[in-house]
């Protein structure tokens, strides 16, 4: 399916953004991308996979709110429009590579210490290993500083959890928008 | 490469001091350009989300940061028609007499080559031009100056609340002076009290770039070009005198621009990363140095009461200066200046989002934490006095960015004073907060807030870049403006006295056109 640009940006107007299925765009929101299963452009299933796990026991409802997607889509893009927090917290663009390597760095302190992928920790499990994180790098861990990747991954999971309007609206505060996002971020 | 036809001033940068100077320039009949790194933006542009506020960062070419407290250059740089301007808070107090000479005073710092009433004059004639809300007579710390041509901004509960904790310890406060406006001023609306600002004001409320200078100048028949990125600073082979400057397009084109005036006003680090990639003005070997920041000291509370925290402005609802004194600390190892910015407006996510606050939090607590925060949430930030120290600078980095030029490589360590200061600020910050009745206190990492300095002012030329005026002493025709110039920081937010040098470089550049070209 190809768009033309008049439908294209009616359907941003809908808070819809722009995912790229096999060469075509196909226009959903970042949950409705989660939904359907839409392919990720940058990140590779594992580490999506990953991170949409550790985000949701950061942030519980960033998974279903298309954290992943998000990711994705902002590393996907040129970096100077990227919405990502990570654009100032120092780290130099492309960035990418800082949350491959993090994710990989979870799944491998997550072997260590329980012998199996971060995904499939219990609960209990998750949210030792997640404590460690916030305070120093968990054994086996090999990557960015893991309290300094427990807070970039921690913001976009606000981001996208509790930064829109539906997330305003859950915390009972008026979004009171002079311009609406053109998309649900 | 291309020539297009010379103008009489270029100008680098179409932030608050660029933007100021080329709507002066033009309105007295210079030919003027200004070339803008990044894209074109409208008002249209300002979206209402923390997110989309990220793409008013800077999305240029990375620049390196080093040193104990790095100066946070892409939260505090702009990019994109307006700079920094475009996401700042207007916060708009003016710098205090004792903050002009530091060092003849108390043999700390640095002294400005000027002093305060050579500064009024423009502080008064911006604010008019700009609109600022405000009640002077409240702010019994303010040194002399016309009253504000606006009412103030009005106070809605956590500021109301924030306010009891300093009555209670004899503090005074009053109403926070804003580049913002609490009535329709010069065919702009009124405030809203959304807290909107760092994501840009596209009802021209908050005194961006667009709001204000902007079209004065486009309206005098200046020309702005965006996607332009100047790469060198032209002059002639003696270096005495600049030519124009070299810029790149967005599809690679390389341009010479030739101009009798060159004005380089891209920010504290950019100007002094093209001074020293063009190998210009910098006979004192100062360019780079004494770069500074306000360290933020940030304090949080919680309250049992609706602190209605999402309302008013960014930049906060009330001032406290009790703390200016630069001498005059409990802690005996502080030294400086600093202010309360008290009662901002608040959203839940983003750096300075209350969910940021307690990094600790994660799972159940934090959304507990967060539904708690969204009704009983209160902030206020210090903003600090940096001492100027000479090791505190950007050079230039081996790696070079696309168009081949070296990256800036900038180290910040704040002076112990500096850190002594910061953390009496929190101290008392937390204190007022604990009088104002808050259940829980807590507060923040020491966060870069502002970068000024790198091509700091003096009378002397073996001392300092430029002159009083931001003239180089080396280059009569090449300008600097913006808080680079400041030799100081002081204990307020920069941006006015930026508007008021520059409003003061402009009359000067008119007045000594002959004799500068």
């Amino acid at each position: 399916m190809t768009l033309d640009r008049r439908t294209f940006v009616r359907d941003a107007g809908l808070g819809l953004l722009a995912f790229n299925v096999a060469g075509a765009v196909l226009m959903a929101t970042p949950a409705q991308a989660r939904k359907r299963r839409l392919p990720f452009q940058t990140l590779k299933p594992e580490e999506a996979l990953t991170l949409e796990a550790l985000g949701d026991v950061l942030v519980p409802g960033a998974k279903e709110a298309g954290l992943a997607h998000y990711v994705d889509q902002q590393l996907s893009g040129p970096h100077a429009e990227s919405m990502l927090m990570i654009k100032y917290l120092g780290v130099p663009p492309p960035v990418y590579p800082f949350y491959a390597a993090a994710s990989g760095a979870i799944n491998r302190a997550s072997r260590s210490r329980f012998e199996k992928a971060f995904t499939r920790l219990d609960d209990d499990e998750a949210v030792e290993l997640v404590q460690t994180m916030s305070k120093e790098n968990p054994a086996g861990w090999e990557g960015p500083p893991a309290p300094f990747f427990y807070f970039v991954l921690r913001s976009d999971a606000l981001d996208v959890r509790y930064g829109t309007e539906k997330g305003f609206a859950e915390l009972g505060i008026p979004y009171m928008a002079h311009i609406k996002p053109p998309s649900d971020w | 490469m291309t020539a297009p036809v010379k103008v009489e001033v270029v100008v680098v940068g179409s932030g608050a001091s660029g933007s100021l100077i080329a709507s002066r320039m033009a309105q007295a009949g210079k030919q003027t350009l200004i070339l803008e790194a990044g894209p074109e933006r409208g008002m249209r542009n300002l979206v209402s989300s923390q997110l989309w506020a990220r793409r008013l960062k800077w999305g240029g070419s990375p620049v390196i940061e080093d040193g104990k407290q790095p100066i946070g250059y892409n939260f505090n740089a702009g990019w994109g028609v307006g700079g920094s301007a475009m996401h700042h808070y207007g916060v708009w107090p003016r710098l205090h007499e004792e903050d002009f000479d530091m060092k003849s005073r108390y043999g700390k710092g640095l002294d400005w080559p000027i002093g305060y009433d050579e500064l009024r004059p423009h502080y008064d004639r911006v604010q008019k031009e700009v609109g600022v809300s405000g009640d002077a007579k409240a702010e019994v710390w303010r040194p002399a100056g016309d009253p504000y041509p606006m009412k103030p901004v009005p106070l809605f509960e956590q500021g109301r609340i924030l306010a009891r904790g300093f009555a209670a310890l004899d503090m005074q406060t009053a109403p926070l002076p804003l580049a913002v406006t609490s009535e329709a001023y010069d065919g702009r609306a009124p405030c809203i009290w959304d807290g909107w600002c760092d994501a840009g004001c596209p009802i021209g409320a908050l005194a961006n770039p667009l709001a204000t200078y902007l079209p004065r100048a486009e309206k005098a028949g200046a020309v702005l070009k965006a996607n332009a990125t100047v790469t060198r600073v032209l002059s002639d082979r003696a270096g005495k005198r600049a030519l124009g400057v070299e810029y790149v397009t967005r599809d690679g084109t390389r341009i010479e621009q030739h101009a009798d005036v060159v004005v380089l006003a891209a920010f504290t680090v950019q100007n002094p990363r093209l001074l020293l990639a063009s190998g210009l003005a910098n006979s004192s070997g100062r360019v780079g140095q004494y770069m500074m920041t306000h360290p933020a000291g940030l304090v949080y509370g919680m309250f049992d009461e609706y602190t209605e925290n999402h309302m008013g402005a960014t930049g906060g609802q009330l001032l406290c200066q009790d703390g200016y004194g630069k001498n005059k600390h409990s802690n005996k190892t502080a030294f400086g200046s600093y202010q309360w910015m008290i009662a901002p407006a608040v959203k839940p996510n983003d750096l300075l989002g209350f969910g940021t606050t307690r990094g600790d939090l994660f799972g159940a607590g934090l959304h507990d934490f967060m539904k708690q925060a969204a009704r009983g949430f209160a902030n206020m930030t210090a903003a600090v006095e940096d001492l100027p120290v000479a090791s505190n600078r950007l050079v230039l980095s081996g790696k070079k960015d696309e168009h081949g030029v070296p990256l800036a490589h900038v180290t910040h360590t704040a002076d112990e004073q500096t850190v002594a200061l910061w953390e009496h600020a929190l101290e008392e910050g937390q204190e007022v907060f604990k009088a104002a009745g808050a259940k829980t206190t807590w507060t923040g990492p020491m966060a870069a807030m502002h970068i000024l300095g790198g091509t700091i002012m003096g009378d002397d030329p073996e001392q300092s870049v430029v002159n009083s005026y931001g003239q180089t002493h080396d280059i009569a025709n090449l300008f600097i403006a913006g808080p680079g110039l400041f030799p100081s920081s002081g204990g307020v937010n920069p941006t006015f006295t930026v508007n008021a040098l520059a409003s003061r470089s402009s009359d000067y550049l008119l007045g000594e056109w002959g004799s500068i070209v």
